[in-house]
């Protein structure tokens, strides 16, 4: 599937990460400290990179980050750190990141993000609207319409509904879909989301059509088409 | 800190004279006393001698008054009488305690008992003091020349003013002996009264850092109490009641920690033994694997919430403030839990001005989870069927938010407590929840500047969140420091 490099000085943790990676499908390069990783990311050919965000030794994952932008390399990376103040983020971001992740996470929260970026990268052209299966979205008018039947949605209805379709077919976590669509960073996991879910797939999944919204055991929803 | 002494330094000295006296020697206002008292020995000591010099020289002019006046006697009858007069004052003086004598212009005697040859004197009729008989006596005496060429000496013996002399020297010794004594027992009262003082507070410290932390330092009663040390014993029992209350603070953080991580290991740990012992097939393995997940995540996000709490009150969020609408952001709040309060039938009564905007620097994501909270707890509590009522306006005062649901309400005796790290009240122990979400939430209030606390109500629990501001602007009072 893809090619990620993983540059994470805790050899433990990078074990992890490779196996979490690998078993998910991905091919998955180690590198143990920061000049290594960055040897690694501007020969090698990656589609993604994990980075910690501290590591000991001369270069840390941000001054690896920023000297890769410097030398141009455009692969998406990922930021892996044990600080969540928002700060900490901003300066992730700001170095050049493309999301930040605290530890602890869960791994379904890492390849669904890993996948998003990876999403990110062949980007879409503009849209005007989706389909999936007999449902469909256009932006332009604001209309959703299931097996022809238009379906009213409130605003936070359809901001969730384009986020699905934009990004159908990938696991994607409540933390995800409520950093999205509702635009604030959460590190509580909420149920709350499930009821936002529950009540658009109420709508646009009325009795008797095959659903396309689906529950993944664990933490996640993925968009599609039912098998 | 690690070199072994059997006394540490803050321990007072066990009893025992010796020890009270090297006790004394340390005491601050006993060296004051003593030093004070060395000041007025040299003061009292100019005093006395200032006292001798002047009375002895007054006993002295006495004599030689005496001496002048006693020349003007003999000479009154004249020159003639003379000779006569000063044998017939020998005579009256048979102890010769005032010896005269009479010589001629040789220096010849001619009358009188003055022991020894005429001394050589000025005969202008000053006295002197003069020892004659080998130093065995010592006279007061004024030579006086005569018109004939004769000289009459005139003396008294000094041995009367030595002895006034050594009972004055004697008697100002022992005025200056007393009152030494006097200055000195002073002081030693004064030192050992702040040695007891001193020694009663280290004791007091002494219990205070063997783990007693009820103790106070010993107070005077308020009247009259108000030198240096009590000043300090105030302020230091003021700083001891904080740390008590911070260290139960600390430790029911740590109780409440031991006690709300247990319940979850156990569990864990209880599934992880039921699938060694009877899990047959993958599937059970499965079913088992899931819930230590789930139980280990819910661990984590305790951790997790405290971390963030800590973080929240240490400060450290400020550096990711930003220009927020909190209006906003309690729309998108309301917005958010509606669903929720739907499914459970509750009424959201969300209530403010359309046009009242809500300015202040924050983090919104902060702002957002803590009125999350807040309305998920609400919608926790309160019964199906029941209200929930938001309002959010602005007086003179600042800016209000009020959280009122028609639950069972939260004690009054509670109200401070569920602020508290890993409180949970009676009422919530069976719903699910680690009795983190009000500490977060009043530490995000107090980093954005609100007040917070529960207020009666009718029914139901009613939260009051306030941002002062000053009546003139629209700038927060107290806007949380850079």
């Amino acid at each position: 599937m893809a090619r990620v490099l993983v540059i994470e000085d805790d050899a433990q943790t990078a074990s992890e990460i490779d196996a979490a990676l690998s078993d998910y499908g991905h091919q998955v390069d180690l590198a143990g400290n920061g000049r290594d990783g960055l040897l690694k990311a501007v020969t090698g050919s990656y589609d993604v990179i994990v980075l910690d965000r501290m590591m000991p030794g001369g270069l840390d994952g941000l001054a690896v980050l920023s000297t890769l932008r410097t030398a141009g390399t455009t692969t998406p990376v990922l930021i892996l750190s044990a600080l969540s103040a928002v700060d900490e983020r901003v300066r992730g971001l700001r170095a050049g990141g493309d999301d930040y992740l605290a530890k602890p996470f869960d791994f379904i929260e890492l390849t669904a993000r890993l996948d998003a970026l990876l999403r990110r990268r062949d980007a879409a052209p503009a849209v005007t609207g989706f389909q999936l299966a007999n449902l469909e979205m256009d932006l332009l008018t604001h209309t959703v319409r299931r097996a022809g039947q238009t379906i009213d949605l409130l605003p936070r209805e359809f901001r969730l509904l384009e986020y699905l379709f934009r990004n159908a077919g990938q696991v994607l976590t409540r933390t995800m879909v409520f950093e999205a669509v509702w635009d604030y960073r959460s590190d509580e996991r909420s149920n709350v989301i499930d009821v936002h879910i529950n009540r658009l797939r109420k709508k646009i999944d009325p009795d008797g059509t095959a659903p396309l919204i689906h529950t993944l055991r664990g933490s996640g929803y993925v968009f599609r088409v039912p098998d | 800190m690690s070199s072994v002494s059997p006394t540490k330094w803050w321990q007072a000295a066990p009893g025992g004279p010796t020890a009270l006296l090297h006790g004394l020697r340390r005491a601050a206002s006993f060296r004051m006393a003593l030093l004070f008292l060395a000041l007025y020995g040299l003061i009292s000591l100019l005093l006395f001698a200032f006292l001798y010099v002047q009375i002895s020289a007054y006993a002295l002019g006495r004599i030689d008054d005496w001496l002048a006046r006693e020349r003007n006697g003999l000479m009154r009858d004249g020159i003639a009488e003379l000779h006569a007069r000063v044998d017939f004052h020998a005579r009256l003086d048979p102890d010769n305690v005032r010896p005269f004598g009479l010589y001629d212009a040789q220096g010849r005697h001619l009358a009188g008992t003055f022991p020894g040859p005429l001394p050589p004197l000025a005969r202008d009729g000053r006295a002197v003091s003069m020892a004659v008989q080998d130093g065995r006596r010592e006279l007061r005496a004024a030579a006086f020349a005569l018109e004939n060429g004769q000289t009459l000496l005139l003396s008294q013996d000094l041995h009367e003013f030595k002895e006034f002399d050594e009972v004055l020297v004697r008697a100002l010794a022992s005025a200056a002996a007393l009152a030494l004594l006097l200055g000195m027992t002073g002081a030693a009262i004064i030192g050992r009264g702040s040695v007891r003082r001193l020694d009663a507070i280290t004791r007091a410290i002494e219990a205070i850092v063997s783990g007693d932390l009820s103790q106070r330092l010993p107070q005077r009663p308020a009247q009259g109490a108000n030198d240096d040390v009590d000043r300090l014993v105030i302020v230091v029992n003021g700083m001891l009641d904080n740390l008590e209350r911070l260290m139960r603070e600390v430790k029911g953080v740590c109780d409440g920690i031991a006690h709300d991580l247990r319940t979850p290991l156990a569990r864990l740990l209880a599934g992880l033994e039921r699938a060694q012992r009877r899990a047959g097939s993958a599937a059970d393995y499965h079913e088992a694997v899931q819930a230590a997940i789930g139980e280990t995540l819910s661990l984590l996000a305790t951790f997790n919430a405290m971390l963030r709490i800590s973080e929240v009150e240490d400060g450290i969020r400020r550096a990711g403030f930003t220009n927020v609408d909190l209006a906003a952001v309690l729309d998108d709040v309301i917005e958010f839990y509606e669903p929720s309060g739907e499914e459970k039938h509750l009424a959201i009564d969300y209530a403010r001005p359309a046009d009242l905007r809500l300015p202040l620097r924050g983090e919104a994501s902060l702002l957002f989870e803590a009125f999350g909270n807040l309305l998920d707890n609400a919608i926790k509590f309160t019964p199906d069927g029941g209200r929930i009522a938001v309002r959010l306006w602005r007086d003179d005062a600042g800016y209000a938010i009020d959280i009122e649901d028609t639950g069972p309400g939260i004690p009054a005796a509670e109200r401070e407590a569920v602020f508290r790290r890993f409180h949970r009240s009676e009422a919530s122990r069976h719903l699910p929840g680690n009795g983190l979400g009000l500490s977060l939430v009043a530490a995000v209030a107090r980093l954005h500047g609100f007040s917070i606390a529960i207020a009666d109500s009718q029914a139901g629990c009613r939260i009051e969140l306030r941002l002062p501001m000053s009546p003139n602007t629209s700038v927060p009072e107290r806007m949380p420091a850079p």
